[in-house]
Protein backbone atom coordinates (compact mmCIF):
# COMPACT_ATOMS: atom_id res chain seq x y z
CA UNK A 1 0.00 0.00 0.00
CA UNK A 2 1.43 3.35 -0.60
CA UNK A 3 1.56 5.41 2.24
CA UNK A 4 -1.05 8.03 3.79
CA UNK A 5 -2.00 9.39 7.07
CA UNK A 6 -0.56 7.06 9.72
CA UNK A 7 -3.42 5.46 11.77
CA UNK A 8 -3.29 6.29 14.71
CA UNK A 9 -5.45 4.25 17.97
CA UNK A 10 -4.83 0.02 17.86
CA UNK A 11 -6.66 -2.33 19.71
CA UNK A 12 -5.48 -6.08 20.46
CA UNK A 13 -6.45 -8.12 17.31
CA UNK A 14 -9.50 -10.53 18.00
CA UNK A 15 -8.27 -13.93 18.32
CA UNK A 16 -11.14 -15.63 18.57
CA UNK A 17 -12.70 -15.99 14.92
CA UNK A 18 -9.10 -17.20 13.69
CA UNK A 19 -9.08 -20.08 16.57
CA UNK A 20 -12.12 -21.81 15.41
CA UNK A 21 -11.54 -25.01 13.86
CA UNK A 22 -15.19 -24.89 12.54
CA UNK A 23 -14.66 -22.26 9.77
CA UNK A 24 -11.69 -23.55 7.77
CA UNK A 25 -11.97 -21.22 5.04
CA UNK A 26 -9.83 -18.13 5.05
CA UNK A 27 -10.36 -14.71 3.04
CA UNK A 28 -6.43 -13.42 2.61
CA UNK A 29 -5.78 -9.64 1.46
CA UNK A 30 -2.03 -9.03 -0.11
CA UNK A 31 -0.05 -6.13 -0.02
CA UNK A 32 -0.03 -4.02 -3.07
CA UNK A 33 1.04 -0.76 -3.93
CA UNK A 34 -1.78 0.92 -5.65
CA UNK A 35 -4.37 0.31 -2.74
CA UNK A 36 -3.97 3.22 -0.18
CA UNK A 37 -4.02 2.38 3.43
CA UNK A 38 -7.20 4.70 4.08
CA UNK A 39 -8.97 3.47 1.27
CA UNK A 40 -8.26 -0.13 2.64
CA UNK A 41 -9.11 0.37 5.86
CA UNK A 42 -12.49 2.24 4.66
CA UNK A 43 -13.25 -1.26 2.71
CA UNK A 44 -12.66 -3.38 5.79
CA UNK A 45 -15.49 -1.38 8.01
CA UNK A 46 -17.98 -1.51 5.05
CA UNK A 47 -17.52 -4.77 4.02
CA UNK A 48 -17.13 -6.67 7.11
CA UNK A 49 -18.82 -3.96 9.83
CA UNK A 50 -15.62 -3.97 11.66
CA UNK A 51 -14.78 -1.20 14.28
CA UNK A 52 -12.19 1.68 12.63
CA UNK A 53 -9.38 0.14 14.92
CA UNK A 54 -10.13 -3.68 13.80
CA UNK A 55 -10.04 -2.35 10.44
CA UNK A 56 -6.79 -0.47 10.92
CA UNK A 57 -5.57 -3.56 12.39
CA UNK A 58 -6.19 -5.48 9.67
CA UNK A 59 -5.10 -3.31 6.82
CA UNK A 60 -1.25 -2.39 8.74
CA UNK A 61 -1.10 -6.21 8.98
CA UNK A 62 -1.54 -6.31 5.79
CA UNK A 63 1.23 -3.12 5.13
CA UNK A 64 3.84 -5.00 7.14
CA UNK A 65 3.23 -8.59 6.85
CA UNK A 66 2.26 -8.64 3.21
CA UNK A 67 -1.08 -10.11 3.68
CA UNK A 68 -3.53 -10.74 6.54
CA UNK A 69 -6.84 -12.70 6.89
CA UNK A 70 -9.25 -10.40 6.83
CA UNK A 71 -12.25 -13.41 7.48
CA UNK A 72 -12.59 -16.85 7.98
CA UNK A 73 -15.71 -19.56 7.40
CA UNK A 74 -17.37 -21.08 4.86
CA UNK A 75 -16.06 -21.52 1.66
CA UNK A 76 -18.96 -19.98 -0.22
CA UNK A 77 -19.51 -17.43 2.27
CA UNK A 78 -15.31 -16.54 1.42
CA UNK A 79 -15.37 -16.47 -1.79
CA UNK A 80 -18.51 -13.64 -1.89
CA UNK A 81 -16.22 -12.24 0.53
CA UNK A 82 -13.22 -12.44 -2.17
CA UNK A 83 -15.39 -11.56 -5.20
CA UNK A 84 -16.65 -8.17 -2.79
CA UNK A 85 -13.22 -7.62 -2.19
CA UNK A 86 -12.58 -7.59 -5.94
CA UNK A 87 -15.13 -4.81 -6.90
CA UNK A 88 -13.25 -2.29 -4.33
CA UNK A 89 -9.92 -3.57 -6.26
CA UNK A 90 -8.05 -4.97 -2.71
CA UNK A 91 -6.21 -7.75 -4.41
CA UNK A 92 -8.08 -10.58 -2.34
CA UNK A 93 -8.08 -14.46 -2.39
CA UNK A 94 -9.70 -17.85 -0.91
CA UNK A 95 -7.58 -20.32 1.29
CA UNK A 96 -8.22 -23.58 2.82
CA UNK A 97 -7.02 -22.73 6.93
CA UNK A 98 -4.11 -25.27 7.25
CA UNK B 1 -13.29 19.54 4.09
CA UNK B 2 -11.41 20.88 1.57
CA UNK B 3 -8.93 19.72 -1.19
CA UNK B 4 -7.03 21.40 -3.76
CA UNK B 5 -9.64 24.03 -3.56
CA UNK B 6 -7.14 26.85 -5.11
CA UNK B 7 -10.13 28.03 -8.22
CA UNK B 8 -7.87 29.90 -10.27
CA UNK B 9 -6.93 26.47 -10.99
CA UNK B 10 -9.35 24.62 -13.05
CA UNK B 11 -8.01 21.15 -12.07
CA UNK B 12 -9.45 21.77 -8.22
CA UNK B 13 -11.82 19.84 -6.18
CA UNK B 14 -13.51 20.12 -3.11
CA UNK B 15 -15.10 17.32 -1.25
CA UNK B 16 -17.28 18.06 1.97
CA UNK B 17 -19.12 15.43 4.22
CA UNK B 18 -23.09 15.94 4.26
CA UNK B 19 -25.92 14.28 5.64
CA UNK B 20 -26.04 11.00 4.47
CA UNK B 21 -22.98 11.41 1.65
CA UNK B 22 -20.48 14.36 0.65
CA UNK B 23 -20.73 16.97 -1.46
CA UNK B 24 -18.63 16.62 -4.71
CA UNK B 25 -17.21 19.88 -7.04
CA UNK B 26 -14.94 19.72 -9.06
CA UNK B 27 -13.45 22.49 -11.62
CA UNK B 28 -13.81 22.30 -15.52
CA UNK B 29 -10.21 20.59 -16.27
CA UNK B 30 -11.00 17.92 -13.06
CA UNK B 31 -14.59 17.04 -14.70
CA UNK B 32 -13.15 16.70 -18.37
CA UNK B 33 -10.15 14.43 -16.74
CA UNK B 34 -12.61 12.59 -14.71
CA UNK B 35 -15.08 11.69 -18.12
CA UNK B 36 -11.76 11.13 -20.41
CA UNK B 37 -10.39 8.50 -17.67
CA UNK B 38 -13.49 6.93 -17.19
CA UNK B 39 -14.65 6.50 -20.47
CA UNK B 40 -11.21 4.78 -20.73
CA UNK B 41 -11.87 2.41 -18.40
CA UNK B 42 -14.76 1.61 -19.87
CA UNK B 43 -13.24 0.83 -22.98
CA UNK B 44 -10.50 -1.50 -20.61
CA UNK B 45 -13.08 -2.80 -19.12
CA UNK B 46 -15.36 -4.13 -22.15
CA UNK B 47 -18.89 -4.61 -23.12
CA UNK B 48 -21.33 -7.00 -21.49
CA UNK B 49 -21.51 -10.67 -24.12
CA UNK B 50 -23.61 -9.97 -26.91
CA UNK B 51 -24.98 -13.60 -26.05
CA UNK B 52 -26.50 -13.20 -22.68
CA UNK B 53 -28.62 -16.63 -23.01
CA UNK B 54 -27.41 -19.85 -21.02
CA UNK B 55 -25.31 -19.65 -18.05
CA UNK B 56 -24.17 -16.25 -19.34
CA UNK B 57 -27.92 -15.00 -18.06
CA UNK B 58 -27.13 -15.72 -14.46
CA UNK B 59 -23.37 -14.13 -14.53
CA UNK B 60 -21.62 -17.42 -15.48
CA UNK B 61 -18.72 -17.86 -18.26
CA UNK B 62 -18.56 -21.38 -20.35
CA UNK B 63 -15.21 -20.98 -19.54
CA UNK B 64 -12.48 -17.86 -18.05
CA UNK B 65 -8.97 -17.19 -18.39
CA UNK B 66 -6.87 -14.69 -16.35
CA UNK B 67 -6.59 -11.57 -18.79
CA UNK B 68 -3.23 -11.05 -20.29
CA UNK B 69 -3.25 -7.29 -20.48
CA UNK B 70 -1.70 -7.18 -16.79
CA UNK B 71 -3.78 -3.84 -16.00
CA UNK B 72 -7.32 -6.13 -16.61
CA UNK B 73 -5.56 -8.75 -14.63
CA UNK B 74 -5.43 -6.54 -11.63
CA UNK B 75 -8.82 -5.18 -11.73
CA UNK B 76 -9.81 -8.89 -11.96
CA UNK B 77 -7.43 -11.22 -10.15
CA UNK B 78 -7.36 -14.63 -9.27
CA UNK B 79 -9.47 -15.64 -6.26
CA UNK B 80 -7.53 -18.56 -5.65
CA UNK B 81 -3.50 -17.91 -5.41
CA UNK B 82 -1.86 -21.97 -5.22
CA UNK B 83 -4.68 -23.57 -6.81
CA UNK B 84 -5.17 -22.68 -10.58
CA UNK B 85 -8.49 -25.11 -11.28
CA UNK B 86 -10.37 -23.26 -8.06
CA UNK B 87 -9.18 -20.00 -9.60
CA UNK B 88 -10.52 -20.93 -12.94
CA UNK B 89 -13.99 -21.93 -11.54
CA UNK B 90 -13.91 -18.60 -9.18
CA UNK B 91 -13.17 -16.61 -12.14
CA UNK B 92 -15.83 -18.18 -14.34
CA UNK B 93 -18.38 -17.61 -11.62
CA UNK B 94 -17.29 -14.25 -11.16
CA UNK B 95 -15.43 -12.45 -13.69
CA UNK B 96 -18.58 -11.42 -15.49
CA UNK B 97 -20.64 -9.99 -12.82
CA UNK B 98 -17.36 -7.96 -11.50
CA UNK B 99 -17.26 -6.54 -15.02
CA UNK B 100 -21.14 -5.14 -15.05
CA UNK B 101 -20.50 -3.90 -11.61
CA UNK B 102 -16.88 -2.18 -13.17
CA UNK B 103 -19.07 -0.63 -16.13
CA UNK B 104 -21.81 0.60 -13.71
CA UNK B 105 -19.66 2.37 -11.25
CA UNK B 106 -18.31 4.30 -14.53
CA UNK B 107 -21.10 4.85 -16.26
CA UNK B 108 -23.06 6.42 -12.81
CA UNK B 109 -19.99 8.85 -12.30
CA UNK B 110 -20.59 9.40 -16.04
CA UNK B 111 -24.12 10.75 -15.18
CA UNK B 112 -23.63 12.69 -12.75
CA UNK B 113 -20.84 14.15 -14.84
CA UNK B 114 -23.34 14.92 -17.61
CA UNK B 115 -25.17 16.95 -15.59
CA UNK B 116 -23.05 19.71 -15.85
CA UNK B 117 -21.09 21.47 -18.54
CA UNK B 118 -18.58 23.02 -17.18
CA UNK B 119 -17.83 22.80 -13.07
CA UNK B 120 -19.83 20.71 -11.66
CA UNK B 121 -21.56 20.34 -8.24
CA UNK B 122 -23.06 17.35 -7.13
CA UNK B 123 -24.52 15.45 -3.98
CA UNK B 124 -23.91 12.12 -3.88
CA UNK B 125 -25.59 10.01 -1.30
CA UNK B 126 -23.67 7.04 0.17
CA UNK B 127 -24.03 4.69 -1.82
CA UNK B 128 -23.42 7.09 -4.84
CA UNK B 129 -19.90 8.07 -3.12
CA UNK B 130 -18.92 4.91 -2.61
CA UNK B 131 -19.55 4.23 -6.52
CA UNK B 132 -17.29 6.82 -7.03
CA UNK B 133 -14.64 5.85 -4.62
CA UNK B 134 -14.57 2.62 -6.38
CA UNK B 135 -14.52 3.71 -9.80
CA UNK B 136 -11.60 6.12 -8.92
CA UNK B 137 -9.59 3.08 -7.69
CA UNK B 138 -10.26 1.03 -10.88
CA UNK B 139 -8.66 3.53 -13.12
CA UNK B 140 -5.87 4.04 -10.46
CA UNK B 141 -5.33 0.02 -10.33
CA UNK B 142 -4.82 0.59 -14.16
CA UNK B 143 -2.71 3.41 -14.09
CA UNK B 144 -0.75 2.31 -11.80
CA UNK B 145 -0.46 -1.15 -13.04
CA UNK B 146 0.91 0.73 -16.33
CA UNK B 147 3.39 2.97 -14.27
CA UNK B 148 4.48 0.06 -12.60
CA UNK B 149 4.06 1.72 -9.34
CA UNK B 150 6.01 0.54 -6.26
CA UNK B 151 5.37 1.24 -2.88
CA UNK B 152 7.26 4.06 -2.04
CA UNK B 153 6.79 5.93 -5.12
CA UNK B 154 10.75 5.18 -5.29
CA UNK B 155 10.86 4.20 -8.45
CA UNK B 156 9.37 7.10 -10.46
CA UNK B 157 11.69 8.10 -13.79
CA UNK B 158 12.83 11.52 -13.68
CA UNK B 159 10.25 12.24 -17.01
CA UNK B 160 10.75 15.25 -19.44
CA UNK B 161 7.48 17.03 -19.15
CA UNK B 162 6.54 16.45 -22.54
CA UNK B 163 6.48 12.35 -22.26
CA UNK B 164 3.18 10.85 -21.83
CA UNK B 165 3.80 9.06 -18.48
CA UNK B 166 4.50 12.51 -16.86
CA UNK B 167 0.62 13.06 -17.19
CA UNK B 168 -0.20 9.62 -16.60
CA UNK B 169 1.60 10.11 -12.80
CA UNK B 170 0.04 13.39 -12.36
CA UNK B 171 -2.95 11.75 -12.77
CA UNK B 172 -2.46 9.38 -10.92
CA UNK B 173 -1.63 11.67 -8.08
CA UNK B 174 -4.46 13.48 -8.89
CA UNK B 175 -6.82 10.42 -8.19
CA UNK B 176 -5.19 9.49 -5.20
CA UNK B 177 -5.78 13.01 -3.53
CA UNK B 178 -9.26 13.03 -5.08
CA UNK B 179 -10.18 9.42 -3.58
CA UNK B 180 -8.74 10.00 -0.52
CA UNK B 181 -10.77 13.01 0.06
CA UNK B 182 -13.65 11.04 -0.55
CA UNK B 183 -13.02 8.17 2.31
CA UNK B 184 -12.29 10.72 4.57
CA UNK B 185 -15.49 12.51 3.86
CA UNK B 186 -17.58 9.38 3.87
CA UNK B 187 -15.55 8.19 7.48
Amino acid sequence: MSSAPAPVELERPDLGEAADTDRPWLTLVWNDPINTMDYVTYVFQRVFGYAKPKAEKLMLDVHRKGRAVVANGGREEMERHVEVLHSYGLWATVKRDD
Amino acid sequence: MTDGADESNTSWFQVGARPGGVRVRLGSDAAGLLRALMEQLLDLVGDAPDDASGLAAFGIAESAERPDDPALARLFPDGYRDDDAAADEFRRFTELGLRDAKRETARAVLDVLDTADDELTAELDEAGAVGWMRAVNDVRLVIGTRLDIDEDGDNRPDLDPADPRAALYAFYDWLTAFQSALVYALE
